[in-house]
């Protein structure tokens, strides 16, 4: 399917474009306007964050002569006044609005749907074609407008990304490689219960929380385990309600690792078993969690067999399909918090039939999750990909849960494949890996 | 308007029906009165348990129905009419004369109840109704309602299909028969008797006024439920214990080892402890026959009244519990029978009941936290849209009980809410959680915690352990007992626990 989107964007130093990766995600062709300029000029895309919903784009150098880049500013105070450019509802001129800072703090990003970070709500009016223009204040870029509501869920909210993660993103792409934030995989609880405070020894001086999931794929595995007080980071206090106070802000304790980058250390004073201890962990990225993320710039991952397709279970594939299937919703809930990626990293789900006298029976079996073929644990969709390619007499697929087993022929399913192929004009049966689409590619090898 | 009409000479000839045959005049109101239909108005006050404050009970509902007058001065009513019930009342519906009434047997899983009267001459001169067992697709059958001055209302309608469906107690398919009838429905009556040449056929299990469909319980399975109610103990609506699947596919029956005609469903899975383990069935076997019915790839044998339906019929509606059944199987392609032996299945026997109706739920509030057992109905409490409303995990546990604990004998015990109190503070971000362990004891009962809070850990506290975040809970047995008064003065709860 094709669409047409429009958004706002505006030079920094280095002939850049900053704007919202949601402007220029999944997009094919790409071009800029300038105000009062006639020309449409293609652009490439640079770095796309998708997590924090930023990205750099840029176009012919001879374009940004005569143009002064933006800087940028600092945390605006509550209550100031800040302007908002862009293009709202499309136009050819650009449109100014202004409104005051009303609140500055954690929000879900809701490009991806699953990353949180600061944001800073502005009373400006933001809408649909403001995406990616500068907010400004005293001729200086204090924030990237993103995202806000519909009108009928709220008025006068819009929310704009801060500097501090502009800043950071600016930083993480100046290697040319885009990491993405690192996370601690680890859930934790206040600890403000005083029964529970004594119960762990702790004295009563309103500081530490308590560890309660640590994710095995996350960087804290090796050093914390659940039950283990956190009483500072980076030297920190922690207090009791998690929150740190960080170059004289009271901000949540994940803030301070917000401003680390892959590969940087973390180090955090643990109460264990009334015991002080301490130790540090290498922070990285917590892959799990990318299943229950919006997903853009990749092709998405499928088997197609007897015309049967498999595709691992996502956030994307939830919504195109909508299934009220109750365990395929607990095995996207759960994924991370229960650590079912350990037994399944991909769930493989199967999740469509092309019709065909091979398959005519086995409509039951749609939205079932792959266990085991001919016995063997499907731990991936690689597994699946590669059972299905070794000879044998026959597939034996047992689903998870008590239902019937999904017996396929393989000759059979040879003789049909032709007519498969032809019948729904099929070009390719799988596609294992989640390759950057052609044009990223090429854009890449150009930098 | 054509329609309009149609339906109205459909009333009067039924109205005629109800009485006598078609070709006997009209009677006048005045017939009715000296004939005395064989129904009463019942009038029942239901207060259901609130399982969100499971120490309290929701405003009592007062509900309205039309019970079948059957004989041994017996009415016949839904069990939905009279779950959670205070007070049944009957009331003469050409007097308006008044007595109340005792429910004394009740089938949650057929929908089924019987009253009786406390005044036995309360019945007196009200002819009962017989039971008409023949009703097969194509029939007309009327509903019977009550004008406010008590003379009836019936509206006839066409039997389409008569199949297995779930009943609202969801825990087996039993028969129904769906009827096409363009009823007015009165006074939200809950239970409406369904007649077919003065015989009743059935009573409404529900009606779409949308599409002006009824599903009734049919008159197989208020049989079975009489006969059975005959008895000393009533036990309910036999149980086999499996789970099959269609051999429609080739590829399933070749797997199978069936190699003949195709025939049977697969056994995907068999419950332990049930009937058809202890018969010793196992998955993969395919089920050809019981007793002489041959059941096909679908799942079907052939009724002698119904033609094809599911061969479940054979058991709900033709067999009781004790009962012995042969059923053919095949075995990796070898044929063998096995006599399964039937059993009731009673809502306790499941880890999660999927039905708890007029038992007082169970509770225990500690220092502000609540404890409760997990079941269907308290689920039930997030409305009609519960599967995705109520809380994921214990929908799930719900859903898929016999999956995930396999035979095993236990309840799922839930920490529900938290009310605030000095004992809870920074716990009042909690709930839904599913409890493991107390005090280092495993918990699958509500009974086990109970007991484990009497020996607190070392320091005078009381861990509790949860399946999710936060994982662990402390309180201070101390403080909790100090407490205690001043909770149960601020919420109202006049016990703290209720553990039968």
């Amino acid at each position: 399917m094709l669409g047409r989107g429009i958004g706002a964007g505006f030079v920094i130093d280095g002939n850049r474009i900053m704007t919202n990766a949601h402007v220029v995600s999944n997009s094919r062709y790409l071009t800029v306007e300038r105000d009062g300029d006639p020309n449409k000029y293609p652009a490439k895309v640079l770095f796309v964050a998708h997590d924090c919903d930023l990205a750099l784009i840029t176009v012919d150098p001879n374009v940004f002569k005569n143009m002064t880049p933006l800087k940028f500013g600092g945390i605006p105070e509550l209550e100031s006044t800040v302007s908002a450019y862009g293009y709202p509802i499309g136009g050819e001129r650009m449109s100014v609005t202004t409104g005051i800072v009303s609140r500055i703090d954690f929000q879900l990003y809701t490009h991806s749907s699953i990353d949180q970070h600061l944001a800073i709500q502005i009373s400006a009016q933001i809408n649909p074609g403001n995406s990616g223009g500068p907010v400004m204040q005293n001729a200086k870029v204090v924030g990237v407008a993103f995202q806000g509501y519909s009108g009928d869920v709220a008025q006068g909210v819009a929310y704009m990304v801060p500097t501090p993660v502009i800043s950071r993103f600016l930083k993480d792409v100046s290697d040319g490689r885009y990491d993405g934030y690192v996370d601690l995989g680890l859930t934790f609880a206040k600890l403000q219960n005083p029964a529970q405070r004594r119960y762990l020894g702790l004295k009563d001086d309103g500081r530490g929380v308590l560890v309660e999931t640590v994710v095995t794929a996350g960087p804290c595995a090796k050093l914390l385990r659940p039950g283990d007080v956190l009483l500072a980071i980076d030297n920190h206090p922690i207090a009791s309600d998690g929150n740190v106070d960080l170059e004289g802000e009271h901000v949540e304790m994940p803030e301070v690792v917000e401003r680390k980058f892959k590969g940087d250390q973390v180090k955090f004073d643990i109460w264990r078993d009334k015991q002080a201890v301490s130790g540090s962990v290498q922070l990285d990225t917590v892959p799990p969690y990318l299943m229950q993320s919006h997903r853009y710039d990749v092709r998405p991952r499928y088997v197609l067999y007897g015309g049967l397709l498999f595709q691992p279970l996502s956030l994307d594939l939830l919504e195109a399909y909508q299934p009220q299937d109750l365990r395929l919703r607990h095995f996207f809930d759960f994924y991370v918090i229960d650590q079912l990626y350990l037994e399944h990293p991909d769930v493989v789900v199967l999740t469509n039939i092309l019709p065909d006298p091979i398959n005519t029976y086995l409509s039951a079996y749609r939205g079932g999750i792959v266990d085991e073929i001919n016995g063997k644990k499907i731990r991936t969709l690689d597994d699946l990909a590669q059972t299905f390619a070794q000879p044998a007499d026959r597939f034996v697929i047992n689903m998870i849960g008590d239902g019937p087993p999904l017996v396929l022929d393989p000759k059979q399913v040879e003789a049909a494949r032709e007519r498969i192929r032809t019948r729904y004009n099929v070009v390719r049966e799988e596609n294992l890996q989640e390759q950057p689409s052609a044009k990223t590619t090429a854009m890449q090898t150009q930098l | 308007m054509r329609r309009l009409i149609v339906s109205l000479s459909l009333i009067s000839i039924v109205a005629t029906g109800a009485l006598a045959k078609k070709e006997v005049p009209a009677p006048t109101n005045k017939d009715i009165k000296q004939k005395l239909l064989s129904l009463v108005r019942v009038n029942v006050t239901g207060q259901p348990y609130d399982y969100f404050r499971p120490w309290q009970k929701k405003a009592p509902v007062s509900k309205r129905a039309l019970g079948a007058v059957l004989s041994k001065g017996r009415v016949l009513v839904t069990a939905d009419l009279v779950l959670n019930q205070n007070y049944v009342e009957l009331e003469r519906a050409e007097s308006g004369e008044k007595t109340a009434a005792n429910v004394e047997v009740i089938d949650y899983e057929a929908n089924l109840a019987l009253l009786e009267p406390t005044d036995k001459n309360f019945l007196a001169g009200i002819s009962p109704l017989e039971i008409d067992s023949n009703t097969v697709v194509g029939d007309r059958i009327a509903a019977w309602q009550l004008e406010p001055t008590g003379s009836l209302v019936a509206t006839e309608g066409l039997v389409t299909t008569i199949q297995m469906t779930r009943y609202p107690a969801d825990v087996a398919q039993f028969l129904t028969y769906r009827i096409s009838l363009p009823m007015q429905y009165r006074e939200n009556s809950y239970t409406i008797p369904l007649v077919k040449n003065n015989k009743l056929a059935g009573l409404l299990l529900r009606y779409d006024p949308r599409s002006q469909l009824i599903d009734a319980i049919p008159a197989p399975i208020i049989t079975h439920f009489l006969k059975e109610a005959e008895g000393e103990h009533y036990q309910g609506f036999p149980a086999v214990g499996f789970s099959f699947f269609p051999t429609r596919d080739p590829e399933l029956r070749k797997f199978a080892g069936q190699t003949g005609k195709p025939s049977g469903v697969y056994v995907t899975s068999v419950e332990p402890n049930m009937p058809a383990t202890k018969a010793g069935m196992q998955v993969g076997d395919i089920v050809t026959a019981i007793g002489n019915h041959e059941i096909d790839q679908n799942g079907n044998y052939v009724d002698p009244l119904y033609g094809k339906i599911e061969f479940t019929n054979l058991i709900s509606a033709h067999s009781y519990s004790g009962d012995v059944l042969p059923f053919q199987i095949q075995r990796e392609g070898k044929p063998m029978e096995l006599k399964v032996t039937l059993e009731h299945r009673d809502a306790k026997d499941y880890v999660s009941p999927p039905y708890s109706l007029d038992d007082s739920p169970k509770y225990i509030v500690l220092g502000g936290l609540i404890f409760q057992e997990l079941s269907r109905q308290y689920l039930k409490e997030w409305g009609p849209n519960w599967q995705h409303e109520a809380p994921a995990r214990f929908v799930y546990f719900d859903r898929f009980q016999s999956e995930l604990f396999p035979g095993e004998h236990r309840r799922i015990v839930i920490l529900s809410q938290v009310l605030p109190a000095n004992n809870t503070i920074g716990y009042d971000e909690v709930s839904y959680l599913t409890v493991t362990k107390v005090n280092g004891r495993e918990i699958k009962s509500l009974n086990d915690l109970a007991e484990a809070v009497k020996q607190p850990i070392e320091g005078g506290f009381i861990k509790i352990e949860t399946e999710e975040d936060p994982k662990q809970i402390e309180l201070d047995a101390k403080d909790i007992a100090a407490e205690a008064p001043d909770l149960q003065e601020n919420y109202g709860i006049p016990s703290l626990q209720r553990l039968d």
